[in-house]
């Protein structure tokens, strides 16, 4: 009965040219390209830059680091963090970093110079996720202390000038639009703040969400959740749209996300397989056996078909068609 | 552009015109020439040289600070003058009361504050004065006077220490003392040093025997020293006094010894210490006053302050002159016991017992009039009481036996008193008037159980007991009939004292003869029983829940499922905070819905299947008996039958209501067995669960509801802070407005406004039964699916309600039959009166509850949906819809706080299907617009996909806009899945996917189109407008321009 579920496929009219239906797994990034090795423990998330020409990394090791995935080079080491980097994110242009960790602290770089522009304090708690605006004026964080917090990066306040604390349980995620802020909780809630209304919208999917993205469209929403099954939902009514399975996500920070034309959904498994689901039919595409162990993150490419993952072995990996 | 300038921030003060400035100066100029110089001062008004006036505060002197702006005053400014301090330096004013006096209290004082010869407690002449007076009165009573002894009879046994220290330094008798004496501090000290000094080595000097008992039978005054030497001698010692009075002193009878002390102004700590300060003072001294306190404490004799505290001069007794004589006494009773010094010092002193005293001072709040009260300040000593206790009683008790006096009488009263814990100062009364109210405690009855029974569900029990009444044939009179039934109904819920109040309001009215007796009376009491019957057995059920192991407790679930309410949704699942504003509209919801028929209807027995040849039709008939005794929407139901059309599906209906009549029946018969044997009822499939209230059909519907439950939508208010509005480029949606109220979080809250779980549950089996209906029945597989699709729909947005509309037009069943019954002229005089008979019901409720029931405050279980009313106001709306329409297209969706938009939007969005679909108010269940999709699929595909997209659209933003919109948008969602499910794209090229999914493809992309066209709308105005930060938003536009207007006419 699911499986008739209607799932829309997002980007059949946006881009007439790609056909949807056309797109075999044969184009998913599947061959490993190159292998970025430089951490020395696991790699806790690695993240394409938004034009997709370099990639961070950062990890247990207390750095960050900036590599060109496509050559495999090393470019930069960001060391500051006194605990273990949970995740980065980095401007549209390619000015700054931000990045959050177990330290409690948000670390504002620059990424030329490599140095900390400033340090947002007031998680009580590990930070989870972090994520820049549009503009890059503003950083979202989500922490273990149950609050996303927005910091403002154009004043040199280093107050929040924002502490949403309706969640219930850990953050997990944080995905910014241009007029929202979106929180994936460990209560099962997906929490979308809407600021130009001034609304909360709370879907609660019942199982701990443990990482959200958004699809390209932006109409989407996919959570990954602690039982095992990434989720899609509808952003506007909130209805779950479909359900993938068949990885192992129980106790593990993963990422998930979509293909850059939004037909395919990408997870990591617990096993370090990564898996390919068909967004509509939600059947396994592809899956193949990536790492040695847990893959926590996955990056796509914003416009080919190349994909970053990384694990815990200390490894991270490009994966191109 | 206009609308530009109320964005204009003004900074500073603007520059005045310049006509203002001129005039002011004029006025200016004409105060300076002198034209209101005539006026007084209070009168003028000051201005600076601009002509304003300048306002230096509320506080610090309004428009004229100081003396009309200028330090000065109305005397004039004078300095002080200069006085050298080199001469006088140092001088230290002596203060005296005057000091301290107000002007009217001196002029009042003036002449009488002093010492006049009469008063002069120091001088010979006062002492001689009271002699002779006493004497004078002693001659005027001859006999003995047991009362009052007045008071200038107590003179002053020997001088006081203070008259004592006065003269050694240098007082003289007959001398007033005055300021004029003490001229400087200096002169004083010395002098009271040398008199310090000289006091003391005279104390040495002076070794008199110490205890010396001092006689004097002749008088009564007793005088126990003449000079300062044998005073100051005797001073710390105690001294004896055995006055012995003679027969023309037998005032004093009773008083056989008293024993004099020394009380004075002084104790002896203070005594010491003056002593301590004279080096020369030799230890025999020192050793009397030791001695002199142990023969005190010895005897409980405790030093005695002044007991008046009253200030100098002061009567207490001025206006209460009767209080003056009892106090006198009572001083009397205690200072023949104590000393006459003290008293004679204080009386003469301060004049307080003398009744002359000379007004003026004020008595302290703490302070009363009654001599028991005076001494609150002294907390260390215990005087009087005490006194009594240690030293007059032994007297008193060795006098009794001889002298049965009544002071001693009385001494012994007040020691019995005491015992009793009677207030010191107070007395037993002998006769007592009050009485101390006593009265038995109520006698219980024996049969008395100290449980409380509630009244209804016993009587309706009692009632079930009751043999039914003969089965009787209902009157001819239709109309009569029906009147009958209703008020047994209602009867049979209200209890009765409905039926008592309505056959005293009716009696005049034959109609209701029935209910005295008249005609018709046996059918209403058959009816009565009947209707009885009917709660009775829910009132089984809940003592049978009761008793129950399965059910520990009554919850308001259970209690409200008995009574036949809707229970709450989600309420026992989850208790997540629920927003108010989503929250406001499902109360409003839930109150509509609340009450639907008890579960002791809805229940179909498992013999009545009438239409067990056909399942696919039996499942219809189950499914609509169910929603036919379920309150509010009944639009789901239709979905099922998608492929018949509609003639079939009103002749189905028809079937239906048929059976369900005759189901009816048969349940009826069966219920006086069915009370008896209430818990065969339970055990045939009621099911109290906390949560579900539907029967579970089969384990696999229950897996899925619990599935479905997630995700499930909640909508808060949230407040971003403006910093962060202005860092996302937005415009702060509460800009301006004062903070919102926190989130309710109790969890009255998350019982009240919980969305939809139990509706979860129904759709869901809907859409299993639809799907195992054979392919036959409905024919083509492809509608199978589509409906299936359609029902999968309508479980993936269970959060939500459904829609408003169907709910208004569909929830009134009674309305709905009759219209269909009507318009269908088929005949069936049992449904036709069973019609009639709820419609009467209604009408009756409506009649009688709300006259009645107003008038007496008579609580009526409500019954009656509010919802018909809401129908017909919808219904109303409806031709306002294109108009509508039109204009939210364009953005009147966005204006979150302003709540008159939002009605004109919910209104507008209510319409909103009506329009769009194109299929007319006539039908509106599901299932027959969606037939009439089918048939009408291409003629509406394309005018449906445009009109689609505002709508969805619309349904986006208006999602959390308020809580009218989300009905609402539930409305156009609805629509909107019928309406994509049927019509075909042309443009879609993925023929080669099966149906659903392009289907839902085709969706998808509809809305994503519907997306890119806001976006592209937006840039649009973000171009036309220039300044990105502009409001796109039209309301907020006309906001801004009601803003201006309000300037305008402000201006």
């Amino acid at each position: 009965m699911l499986k008739t579920k209607v799932a829309p496929s997002l980007a059949g009219l946006a881009r007439p040219d790609k056909n949807k239906s056309n797109m075999s797994s044969s184009e998913l990034p599947r061959k490993e390209a190159n292998v970025l090795k430089g951490h020395e423990g696991a790699v806790l998330a690695a993240r394409f830059n938004s034009d997709g020409n370099y990639c961070l990394s950062c990890g247990k090791d207390r750095t960050i680091r900036l590599w060109n995935p496509h050559r495999g080079i090393h470019i930069k080491n960001y060391k500051s963090h006194g605990r273990e980097v949970r995740d980065v994110h980095v401007t549209p242009d390619n000015s700054k970093l931000c990045s959050c960790g177990g330290d409690r602290q948000i670390f504002y770089w620059d990424v030329s110079t490599g140095r900390v522009i400033r340090k947002f304090r007031g998680h009580d708690g590990e930070v989870n996720a972090v994520k820049f605006n549009e503009y890059a004026s503003v950083v979202v964080s989500a922490g273990y202390d149950r609050s996303l917090r927005a910091w403002d990066c154009r004043s040199h306040s280093t107050e929040p000038i924002q502490i949403i604390d309706s969640f219930l349980d850990t953050v997990m995620s944080v995905c910014l639009t241009k007029t929202e802020i979106i929180g994936g909780s460990v209560d099962g809630t997906v929490r979308t703040f809407d600021i130009r209304i001034g609304r909360e919208i709370s879907d609660d999917l019942g199982q701990p969400v443990n990482c959200i993205s958004m699809s390209n469209d932006g109409n989407c929403i996919l959570a990954s959740c602690l039982d095992s099954s990434i989720r899609l939902l509808d952003r506007s009514t909130g209805e779950l749209l479909q359900e993938y399975k068949g990885h192992a996500c129980k106790s593990y920070k993963m990422d998930c996300c979509l293909t850059n034309s939004d037909a395919h959904v990408i997870g990591g498994s617990e096993d370090g397989s990564i898996f390919f689901w068909d967004l509509v039919d939600a059947s396994v595409v592809s899956k193949f056996r990536a790492h040695s162990s847990v893959v926590t993150s996955v990056s796509y490419h914003p416009k080919d078909n190349c994909m970053i993952t990384s694990s815990v072995d200390g490894s991270v990996r490009v994966w191109k068609t | 552009m206009d609308s530009d300038e109320e964005d204009y921030v003004f900074f500073g003060t603007p520059i005045e015109r310049e006509e203002e400035i001129t005039n002011r100066r004029k006025k200016a100029a004409a105060e300076a020439s002198g034209n209101l110089r005539a006026l007084p001062p209070w009168k003028q008004e000051v201005r600076d040289e601009e002509g304003r006036r300048r306002f230096h505060g509320a506080f610090t002197g309004g428009f004229s600070a100081g003396y009309f702006n200028t330090v000065g005053t109305k005397e004039g400014w004078a300095p002080q003058s200069f006085t050298s301090s080199r001469k006088n330096r140092a001088e230290v004013k002596q203060q005296s009361i005057f000091n301290f006096l107000d002007e009217d209290e001196k002029a009042e004082l003036e002449g009488t504050l002093g010492t006049s010869s009469q008063f002069d407690t120091f001088g010979f002449t006062a002492a001689e004065h009271a002699r002779k007076q006493a004497d004078k009165e002693q001659k005027q009573r001859p006999s003995a006077i047991p009362g009052p002894i007045p008071d200038e009879l107590v003179l002053p046994a020997s001088e006081s220490i203070g008259v004592k220290l006065l003269l050694k330094m240098g007082w003289r008798h007959g001398r007033a003392i005055n300021d004029s004496r003490a001229s400087s501090l200096y002169d004083a000290r010395r002098e009271a040093r040398k008199a310090l000094l000289a006091f003391a080595s005279e104390d040495a000097k002076a070794p008199c025997p110490a205890d010396e008992p001092v006689e004097e039978p002749e008088s009564f005054t007793v005088q126990p020293s003449d000079d300062d030497a044998r005073s100051s001698q005797s001073l710390p010692k105690v001294v004896y006094l055995i006055t012995l009075i003679g027969d023309e002193e037998n005032l004093f009878h009773d008083v056989e010894s008293t024993i004099m002390r020394y009380e004075g102004p002084y104790d002896a700590a203070e005594i010491s210490d003056l002593v301590q300060q004279l080096p020369m003072a030799k230890t025999e001294v020192m050793e009397d006053v030791v001695n002199a306190k142990e023969a005190r404490f010895r005897r409980g004799i405790r030093y005695k302050r002044f007991l008046d505290l009253h200030g100098l001069g002061y009567d207490p007794f001025k206006h209460a002159p009767e209080f003056r004589e009892k106090k006198r006494l009572h001083l009397l009773n205690d200072k023949q016991r104590g000393d006459r010094k003290t008293m004679s010092i204080k009386d003469s002193l301060f004049g307080s017992k003398s009744g002359k005293a000379a007004p003026g001072f004020g008595i302290g709040a703490l302070e009363e009039y009654d001599a028991e009260d005076e001494d609150i300040y002294a907390a260390g000593y215990d005087f009087e009481e005490t006194c009594i206790e240690d030293d007059e009683e032994p007297s008193r008790l060795g006098i009794e036996s001889k002298q049965p006096s009544r002071l001693s009488i009385e001494s012994k009263q007040k020691v019995v008193a005491r015992d009793q814990g009677v207030l010191p100062g107070f007395k037993v009364a002998s006769v007592s008037d009050y009485q101390l109210e006593r009265f038995d405690p109520p006698v219980i009855p024996k049969d008395f159980a100290p449980h409380h029974k509630f009244p209804g569900p016993l009587e309706t029990l009692k009632k079930l007991d009751v043999p039914s009444p003969p089965e009787v044939p209902p009157p001819d009179d239709s109309n009569l009939k029906l009147l009958i039934e209703g008020v047994a109904k209602l009867v049979a819920r209200c209890g009765k004292l409905f039926e008592d109040l309505s056959r005293k309001k009716n009696q005049s009215n034959p109609l209701f003869s029935f209910l005295s007796g008249g005609n018709g009376h046996d059918y209403y009491e058959r009816r009565l029983w009947e209707e009885h019957q009917k709660f009775g057995v829910q009132a089984k059920l809940l003592l049978d829940g009761k008793l129950s192991p399965s059910m520990q407790k009554m919850t308001a679930e259970s209690r409200g499922k008995l009574l036949g309410e809707k229970p709450l949704e989600r309420s026992s699942r989850e208790t997540t905070s629920s927003s108010v504003a989503s929250g406001e509209f499902q109360l409003q919801f839930n109150l509509s819905d609340t009450f639907k028929k008890p579960d002791s209807f809805s229940k179909l027995p498992d013999v009545a299947k009438p239409f067990k040849d056909d399942p696919a039709k039996q499942e219809r008939f189950e499914q609509f008996l169910k929603e036919k005794y379920e309150g509010g929407l009944r639009s789901t139901g239709y979905t099922v039958a998608s492929n018949m059309s509609e003639a079939a599906r009103a002749r189905e209906k028809l079937d239906f209501e048929a059976a369900a009549e005759a189901i009816e029946k048969g349940k009826r018969g069966k219920e006086s067995m069915v009370s008896t044997q209430p818990l065969d009822f339970l055990a045939s499939g009621m099911q109290f669960t906390s949560g579900g209230l539907e029967q579970v059909e089969n384990g696999h519907a229950e897996d899925l509801v619990t599935k479905k439950m997630y995700p499930r939508r909640e909508e808060f208010q949230w407040r971003p802070a403006p910093v962060l509005c202005k860092r996302f480029d937005l415009i702060d949606p509460f800009m301006g407005k004062p903070p919102p109220a926190p989130r309710a979080r109790s969890k009255i809250d998350s019982l009240l406004f919980i969305p939809d779980s139990v509706k979860v549950a129904k759709p869901e089996e809907v859409a299993i039964t639809n799907r195992d209906v054979p392919a036959a029945q409905t024919g083509a597989q492809m509608t199978i699916e589509d409906v299936a699709e359609e029902e999968i729909e309508i479980v993936a947005e269970n959060v939500e309600r459904p829609v408003d509309l169907y709910k208004a037009i569909f929830s009134d069943d009674s309305d709905d039959d009759v219209e269909d019954l009507n318009t269908k002229k088929v005949e069936d005089p049992e449904k036709k009166t069973e019609v009639a008979t709820t419609a009467l019901n209604r009408l009756i409720a409506d009649d009688f509850l709300e006259s009645l029931g107003k008038e007496l405050g008579f609580e009526v279980p409500p019954d009656t949906p509010y919802s018909t009313n809401k129908a017909n106001a919808l219904r109303i709306e409806t031709p306002n819809s294109d108009s509508g329409n039109a204009k939210f297209s364009t953005g009147t969706y966005l204006n979150p706080g302003n709540e008159t938009a939002q009605d004109g939007d919910s209104q507008k969005n209510k319409s909103i299907p009506v329009r769009s679909g194109g299929y007319n108010s006539s039908k509106h269940t599901v299932g027959l617009l969606n037939m009439s999709g089918k048939v009408n699929e291409d003629k509406f595909a394309q005018e449906d996909k445009k009109v689609k997209s505002p709508s969805s659209r619309q349904r986006n933003w208006s999602s959390s806009s308020s809580s009218d919109d989300e009905r609402s948008r539930k409305h156009s969602k609805r629509h909107r899945h019928r309406s994509s499910g049927s019509y075909s794209d042309p443009s879609s090229d993925d023929r080669e996917h099966y149906r659903s999914r392009s289907k839902g493809k085709r969706e998808r992309s509809s809305r994503e189109k519907s997306s890119h066209s806001r976006k592209h709308s937006k840039h649009h105005k973000h171009r036309s407008r220039d300044s990105p930060s502009r409001s796109h938003r039209g309301s907020e536009r006309e906001h801004s321009e009601a803003r201006k207007e309000k300037r305008k006419r402000r201006d």
